[in-house]
């Protein structure tokens, strides 16, 4: 498919975005709520047929927002889903594993540092943090200083 | 001196003892085969260093090494088996010890009463190795029983050929020698059986499984895998490491010296043979530095497969190669 | 002066600890111990085990993860022995300062163990090679 092709093919799905933003020929970022993410990756994964990168976990001052990259070989695109999660209190969103098992690591890996809920995970296990790091002390959240974990080991 | 000897059973007794204690201890067993042993450490480590174009270490750096590990503490694991772990190092090096004096009694003295035969020597040769399995064995640790687990099955693949290439020469200097004597060392390194195609063969499988028992690359899978994974001494360290050090310069002595008296024709200790005998065990040195230095390190299945299937074939038609020429008496066969 | 240290520094064995390192200086150590800069003329070897060495060479700043693995390794290393902070990190967390899964630099854990323990460093991100046997050399000759 080219551009324009691929442009068509994402239009499908338009009634779960937010907004498609288009930043440039090769940059495509489709903006969605967190409860249409799982259906927005399975839409592209599967039928757009684009081949899943990683994941960014990002926290941004009122909500978390969780960018899926996706490469799409042919043209040379890389498609963004930008899912936003409003609620900071327990922030949670479906997890893409069951269809996309390479997404395993990476949800486990934001679980822990930013405390996101990946529901229907199959294996949530610590993963980069250390053994001994206190439950609940997710660092890389803004409100979290870096000696906070140390001081809770004390 | 003989008035003296003469006089007093006792006395011949003690004199008697302290001249094999003189025998075992400096020379020309302990002192004399450890300071040639840690020579021959630095032969392999020099040619090894030439081979890939670099400086090797000086002449004293095995004897420092060996001085270092004397100087450090002895840790002990917690789990181990203390009294199998402490006395192992010292069951191999009293093997190899015994070994390497009675080979060299035979080499100098080949006259003297009966010292050991090609029997003993196989039965010497073997203490080393299972002291190493018994010692990494009492280690309690599970990279050491990896190891010993690996070695186990290194010595029951290369035992067996090393034997039949034994047998293979005692079938091919049997017609030579007279009955009676056809096992002792003495009289089977007169001959040279390497010149005789059986002979060659039998040469090249005994130096491949004497590779594997001196733990060179490609065989040494059980211990050297500490730059892969572990070995089987990983737990010793200080004196109970250097003497392990100590057993290995040792068996690089008494190997390549049982298979110079075996297929080679002998170390004669008198002016020019004296020469020609070190030529020899040069030789045998070299020919192993450079299979080590030009071979990866092999899979256990895989060194187990070529001891039993190559080694075991080779030797079969060497057998029968040797025994249709004693038999027709053809010497090249 | 003392037979221990001498051989000690005419045959140091080194062991390789990543004490939570981007593996930059791991890599550089790996081409250290390659022929092509031939340290055997120093007596310099690597072993597999803490059991057999003389000098550890820590990469790294210290992780939560590690640290109490760097202690336990360090108290395997039978005495007398160096420790060779490898690296900006390993000198003093360099530009992982303050951050949250830094214990401290691998000085400060290993002192925590052995409050006499000899350590030299080695800065750089990543060393050379020939900085590191600098770094050797001069360190062994100060003992």
């Amino acid at each position: 498919m080219n551009h324009q092709e691929l442009n068509n093919r994402l239009s499908e799905i338009k009634n779960k975005l937010i907004s498609i933003e288009q930043k440039s020929d090769k940059r495509i970022f489709l903006l969605c709520e967190a409860e249409n993410s799982y259906a927005v990756n399975k839409f592209l994964f599967e039928d757009v047929k684009a081949r899943f990168c990683i994941v960014t976990g990002i926290d941004s001052d009122d909500c978390f927002e969780l960018l899926y990259h996706y490469s799409y070989d042919q043209t040379g695109c890389v498609i963004t889903i930008k899912a936003f999660i409003r609620d900071r209190k327990n922030p949670a969103i479906e997890s893409i594993t069951p269809f996309l098992p390479a997404a395993e690591w990476i949800e486990r890996e934001i679980h822990d540092i930013l405390g996101i809920d990946f529901r229907n995970h199959p294996n949530m296990r610590r993963l980069i943090l250390s053994d001994d790091w206190p439950d609940g002390v997710y660092p890389l959240r803004k409100d979290v200083s870096p000696n906070e974990a140390k001081e809770l080991k004390k | 001196m003989a008035a003296i000897l003469e006089r007093d059973p006792g006395d011949k007794k003690m004199s008697e003892v302290l001249q094999s204690l003189f025998w075992i201890l400096i020379f020309p067993g302990f002192l004399f085969t450890a300071v040639f042993g840690l020579v021959a450490c630095w032969i392999v480590r020099k040619v090894s260093a030439l081979v890939q174009w670099r400086v090797g270490p000086p002449l004293y750096q095995p004897f420092v090494d060996v001085m270092k590990l004397m100087g450090k503490e002895i840790l002990i694991p917690e789990d181990a088996q203390r009294t199998v772990f402490l006395m192992a190092p010292i069951v191999g090096l009293a093997g190899v010890l015994l070994l390497s004096t009675m080979l060299w009694r035979i080499t100098i003295a080949p006259a003297t009463p009966f010292v050991g035969d090609i029997i003993v020597a196989i039965y010497l040769m073997v203490i080393p190795s299972l002291a190493l399995i018994l010692g990494s064995s009492a280690s309690a640790s599970p990279h050491a029983a990896v190891g010993t687990s690996r070695e186990m099955k290194l010595v029951m693949g290369y035992e067996l050929p090393l034997v039949l290439a034994l047998v293979v020469v005692i079938i091919k200097t049997a017609g030579l020698i007279e009955p009676g004597q056809q096992l002792s060392l003495a009289a089977i390194s007169q001959h040279t059986p390497i010149f005789s195609i059986s002979g060659f063969l039998a040469f090249l499988v005994s130096l491949l499984c004497v590779q594997a028992k001196l733990g060179f690359v490609p065989f040494d899978i059980a211990e050297s895998d500490t730059e892969v994974a572990s070995g089987v001494i990983i737990e010793y360290s200080g004196a109970l490491l250097a003497i392990w050090k100590i057993m290995q310069a040792m068996m690089l002595v008494a190997l390549p010296l049982f298979l110079v008296m075996v297929f080679l024709g002998g170390f004669h200790f008198a002016g020019c043979p004296l020469a020609r005998g070190i030529g020899k065990y040069v030789l045998v040195l070299v020919l192993l530095i450079l299979i080590k230095n030009t071979n990866p390190r092999v899979r256990i299945d895989q060194a187990m497969k070529f001891f039993w299937v190559y080694c075991g074939l080779t030797l079969a038609i060497a057998c029968l190669l040797a025994a249709m020429g004693n038999f027709y008496h053809i010497g090249w066969l | 002066m003392n037979w221990k240290i001498w051989s000690l520094k005419k045959s140091p064995w080194v062991f390789h600890v990543n004490a939570g390192a981007c593996n930059n200086c791991d890599i550089e150590i790996v081409n250290l111990l390659t022929p092509k800069f031939d340290v055997e003329r120093f007596g310099i070897k690597l072993v597999g085990s803490p059991r057999h060495a003389d000098a550890l060479l820590v990469t790294g700043v210290g992780t939560w993860q590690a640290a109490k693995r760097l202690k336990e390794v360090y108290r395997q290393t039978p005495k007398p022995c160096v420790v060779f902070a490898i690296g900006a990190c390993a000198c003093g967390t360099g530009i992982f300062n303050n951050g949250y899964h830094v214990v401290g630099p691998v000085d400060k854990i290993i002192k925590e163990v052995d409050p006499n323990a000899i350590i030299a460093y080695v800065p750089g991100c990543p060393p050379k090679p020939e900085a590191m046997i600098s770094g050797v050399v001069k360190a062994l000759s100060a003992l």
